[in-house]
């Protein structure tokens, strides 16, 4: 994932970016996951003699189809957009062109003021196969197609690249037809490292993964190894953190914490602390006291952070790649896997269940596990690769840090969890 | 009668006819428009509130009026609790106020605040010649339009632990203050955003009020004080109240900056509509906008009733001749007034201009500290060479300025059409403008949703679906969002005015909309300046809506460029958020050499 986060501007919930992580899922009914027809689409614009004066009023009209339902371009990127409907989909523009995969992603996959890889990889998989690619960035991210699926208007994208465990909970829990197909045959799929794939249905294929740690200035303080010693007097209003509800980073970090401590004797994560009577709970309350700050988003405890307001933050273990781009002073920029830990958050990929190009899908998927291309994303999205047969500089890693230990929940603990945590979290937390 | 005479009879006719007409046919536009791109929309969320499995249940409303998170002490009144007992506890100093208790309670300070930064500048602008008063008058809007994370850029950097307070308080020898991540750092950034829109209310309301009725209470005796309170301060103290109204209901669904100046023990109820939205709970989340909604709409009928009744008739023509900032008679009072306008000129430089040069500072300052202009290179760079699906800033500006001419131009009718509908007597009409200001009380997260489904889903008619997205789209969905502060700033003046006039135009045959445009908005045409100037800067700030509706990469907008150029880096965000000030501090400064500071009679 890219760090290079951000929220939006006058809050709307632009998962933009920053976060280009989930959210917590509604303990939701369990449905059946299988394979779904897919449906070719076919779409009429309407030319009549109205159309011109629609268009100009920024209305299009469109034939629906009974049981296909026609999506329109809202938030395909690159495409001209304006007034008017689309015309990019796979098969519109009749048959003697190359096919066009529309890939949906978020908005820092291909426009970051650092580095994106939405550009190289265009690039790259248009030179390899005869086809276009076009990135769709709506706002609401992977809402936006399960709100598609909800309305009834179609699905206008092939695949989409970029969420996660929490997401795909999320989605599952929401719509009783299946968003993505099977991934199915992919090669290179066999390439993915352990303990990275999340869905346990096959159908996202992680791509990348980063972890989420301590980052700190070297300068003013030393991080402690443990948990318990962010409580220390001597951290006392020293870390910033992130809303849970509203940022990747933040939910990581709560996550971690339930990892560590548990979710109480009722619950249904033991932690490692193995003390069934202090759980997340609990030690959130003691981190409390000792004056951590909670912060909206990702850039919001960055900014404070770089103004010096506190000497620890939360963020990801890539820090020093950029930190080293920007000519920075590295002992500023300081990584602490805390009990030698860090949440995972693997990003995965799937193809649309309703894409009318599943094979073109499935291409671009195996291109996306290509060791070269794997090597490419990590250092554009600054994360690193899901495959281990990856091509990266031999001193990619003196700078991008692993942890020893990866913890991460999996989809089934996730399921019906995660939204209690951070609801019972915030009621904690608030102060009135 | 022969046929020329006929035919004559008839194109004389017609064209009045038309004119006779306009005013309904404005109002049915109108309405049109609102319903489209705003009631429709809205209610396609709403209705999650109450939609249970194809049923009707108010379970979602019930459950968050009894929960004490929400409602603190008072959610036992909901619970059947006895109203004595709560009482008791309420006034007890561990009472709990709950999220919607203390967004109200963080509100009302933010409007205290707001009002008390906004009235001193309101009669330094109003009262007071000096060199660049217009042009200052003309900026005071800026603030309205700073994407938040500028805000807190400039503020962590004006009132951080290592801030530029911080730096002159130690060099004055004075102790440093910790005013980040307190309600304290979010009142004083909201009041950042809306003292400037009390200010340029009232002061448009202050240049309204006519000099000769202060000529005559004078002439029959009246000392300057009492001719202020009784002339002056009736015709102003309207204006105040819409901007402090104005300002609790904005600052009642403040979201962003909550969290990042305050922190989340600070959060207030648009935190959870967002969480809520993101998380697809969409029936605790419409139920949770629904009442912040009723709470906003409470405020502003009550508002509206009072605006109503306090009503002064004038016939403002003249305005009041302007003071010399030195004064040319060194009397006691006259120089105690420029004393206090001196400290509140001290106190408006660290609250208002110290975080935007803050925020200017951070777009030239490199990574080691050094002044660099690497970050405008950097947008000059983005503009060569972004690939198409990337953000330039030159058609974010373009687009930015396009959308918020158009989005003035649609606002200006509207809004002076709905303050002429709500200016009539008529039963209910109270509740007409109260729902006509809805936009500026409906949750920002709930508004974005909606237009998704509504405009860019559209609706399906007779196996065709409707959709609606892009340049015209936004531009419509921004008037819908700027329209309110026409009303707003427009109808108390035309409240006030004296009805004769408008009765005489009518009796010498000037059709109502002629009336209107003759005699009328003359009359109030700083308020319809600064009106067209707040729906201007509406536009230029909008990014919820627009985000939804751009549906390709050439219809972003400036604040949408600064959120693309967010990274570890402030400076390529802060670089286009100095742009986003330029370009719209010359337009404003445009708008009002435009309007002009002429009036009719």
């Amino acid at each position: 994932m890219t760090d290079d986060e951000t929220t939006d501007g006058r809050g709307f919930p632009s998962d933009t970016g920053s976060d280009e992580d989930g959210s917590g899922d509604r303990a939701g009914d369990t449905e059946a996951v299988g394979a779904t027809d897919r449906h070719t689409r076919r779409r009429v614009l309407a030319l009549g003699g109205a159309a011109g004066a629609a268009a100009l009023a920024g209305c299009s009209a469109e034939r629906t189809n009974d049981d296909e339902g026609a999506g329109d371009g809202a938030g395909s990127d690159g495409e001209g957009g304006g007034a008017g409907g689309d015309t990019s989909e796979g098969d519109d523009g009749g048959d003697d062109e190359t096919p066009t995969l529309t890939v949906a992603t978020y908005t820092n996959f291909i426009d970051a003021p650092s580095v994106s890889p939405g550009e190289w990889l265009k690039e790259e998989f248009e030179s390899r196969f005869d086809a276009t690619l076009e990135w769709a960035t709506p706002d609401n991210e992977i809402n936006y197609y399960v709100e598609r699926a909800q309305s009834g208007v179609g699905i206008d994208a092939d695949v989409y690249v970029g969420f996660n465990t929490e997401d795909l909970v999320r989605v599952d829990s929401e719509l009783d037809d299946e968003l993505f197909a099977e991934a199915g045959d992919i090669d290179g799929a066999e390439d993915v490292r352990d303990g990275l794939s999340f869905d346990p249905f096959g159908r996202a294929v992680p791509f990348d993964t980063g972890y989420v740690s301590l980052v700190y200035d070297g300068t003013e303080t030393e991080a402690p190894a443990t948990f318990e010693g962010l409580l220390d007097p001597e951290h006392a209003g020293a870390l910033i953190a992130q809303n849970p509800g509203s940022s990747a980073t933040g939910r990581a970090f709560l996550l971690h914490t339930v990892n560590r401590f548990g979710d109480g004797p009722d619950g249904t994560v033991e932690g490692e602390d193995g003390d069934p009577d202090y759980d997340y709970l609990d030690y959130w309350a003691d981190l409390q006291a000792n004056d951590v700050r909670v912060l909206g988003s990702w850039d919001d405890a960055y900014t404070a952070w770089s103004n010096g307001e506190a000497p620890m933050v939360v963020s990801y273990s890539t820090d020093q790649v950029f930190a080293d781009m920007e000519g920075a002073n590295l002992e500023e920029h300081q990584i602490r896997f805390v009990n030698d830990q860090a949440y995972a958050t693997p990003e995965g990929m799937a193809v649309f269940a309703e894409t009318d190009t599943p094979d073109l899908a499935r291409e671009f998927m195996s291109f996306m596990l290509d060791p070269e291309v794997q090597g490419e994303i990590a250092q554009r999205n600054v994360a690193f690769p899901a495959t281990d047969t990856a091509t990266l500089p031999d001193d990619y890693a003196e700078l991008a840090q692993e942890p020893a230990d990866p913890v991460t929940f999996t989809y089934d603990e996730l399921r019906g969890s995660v939204g209690e945590w951070i609801e019972a979290w915030e009621r904690q937390f608030v102060g009135n | 009668m022969s046929d020329r005479d006929r035919r004559s009879d008839g194109s004389r006719s017609l064209p009045d006819r038309l004119e006779g007409r306009l005013l309904t046919l404005l109002a049915v536009a109108t309405s049109a428009t609102l319903v489209v791109a705003f009631y429709y929309p809205v209610a396609t969320v709403l209705i999650e509130a109450v939609r249970v499995d194809g049923g009707v249940s108010l379970g979602a409303f019930a459950e968050i009026l009894r929960d004490p998170f929400y409602f603190g002490e008072a959610a036992r009144l909901f619970a059947g609790e006895s109203p004595t007992a709560v009482a008791r506890d309420l006034v007890s100093p561990d009472r709990r106020l709950g999220i919607v208790g203390f967004t109200a309670y963080q509100a009302a300070l933010s409007t205290v605040a707001s009002v008390a930064l906004g009235l001193p500048a309101a009669y330094l602008l109003a009262r007071f010649e000096f060199p660049g008063r217009r042009t200052i008058r003309s900026l005071t809007i800026v603030p309205f339009v700073l994407p938040s994370i500028m805000v807190a850029v400039g503020f962590v950097a004006t009132f951080g632990r290592n801030g530029t307070l911080n730096a002159v308080l130690g060099a004055l020898g004075l102790p440093a203050v910790d005013l980040l991540f307190t309600l304290e750092a979010i009142v004083i950034a909201h009041a950042f955003y809306n003292a400037p829109l009390v200010a340029r209310v009232t002061t448009a309301a202050w240049e309204s009020v006519d000099a000769g009725a202060v000529e005559t209470a004078r002439s029959l005796g009246a000392g300057p004080v009492r001719a202020f309170v009784d002339v002056v301060a009736p015709q102003v103290y309207p204006a105040v109240l819409t901007g402090a109204a104005l300002t609790f209901v904005f600052t009642f669904g403040t979201f962003p900056i909550v969290l990042a100046l305050g922190g989340f023990q600070l959060a207030t109820v648009e935190v959870f509509v967002y969480r809520l939205v993101r998380d697809l709970s969409y029936a605790e989340a419409a139920a949770l906008a629904i009442i912040e909604l009723v709470i906003s709409l409470g405020v502003l009928l009550a508002y509206l009733r009072y605006e109503a009744q306090s009503a002064v008739r004038s016939r403002g023509a003249r305005p009041l001749p302007r003071k010399p900032l030195l004064p040319s008679t060194p009397t006691v009072r006259e120089w105690v007034s420029r004393v206090g306008l001196a400290a509140y000129v001290a106190v408006a430089a660290v609250v208002f201009l110290a975080p935007i040069a803050s925020m200017i500072l951070a777009s030239v300052t490199g990574g080691d500290g050094a002044l660099t202009l690497e970050h405008y290179r950097f947008l000059a760079a983005r503009q060569r060479t972004a690939a198409a699906f990337q953000v330039r800033p030159w058609p974010a500006i373009r687009n930015s300025l396009g959308f918020a001419v158009g989005a003035t131009l649609l606002a200006l009718p509207m809004g002076v059409v709905v303050a002429v509908l709500t200016t009539r007597r008529y039963r209910g009409r109270k509740l007409v403008d109260a729902a006509a200001m809805a936009p500026l009380a409906v949750s920002g997260i709930v508004v974005g949703l909606g237009l998704l489904r509504g405009l860019v889903f559209g609706v399906e008619v007779a196996g065709w679906r409707v959709t609606a997205s892009g340049a015209v789209a936004i531009v419509v969905a921004h008037a819908v969002a700027g329209y309110p502060f026409v009303v707003r700033t427009v109808a108390p003046g035309l409240e006030a005015l004296d009805r004769s006039l408008v009765e005489s135009a009518r009796a010498l045959g000037a059709s109502r909309a002629r009336a209107l445009r003759d005699v009328e908005l003359p009359l109030v045409w700083p308020a319809v300046v600064a009106g067209a100037a707040f729906a201007f800067a509406i536009s230029i700030g909008e990014f919820t809506a627009t985000v939804v509706l751009a549906t390709g990469a050439d219809a972003y907008t400036m604040p949408i460029a600064i959120e693309r150029f967010i990274g570890r880096r402030l400076g390529p965000a802060t670089a286009m958020g100095v742009v986003l000030l330029v370009v719209t501090g010359c337009s404003f400064v445009v708008i009002e050499r435009l309007g002009g500071e002429s009036r009719g009679l």
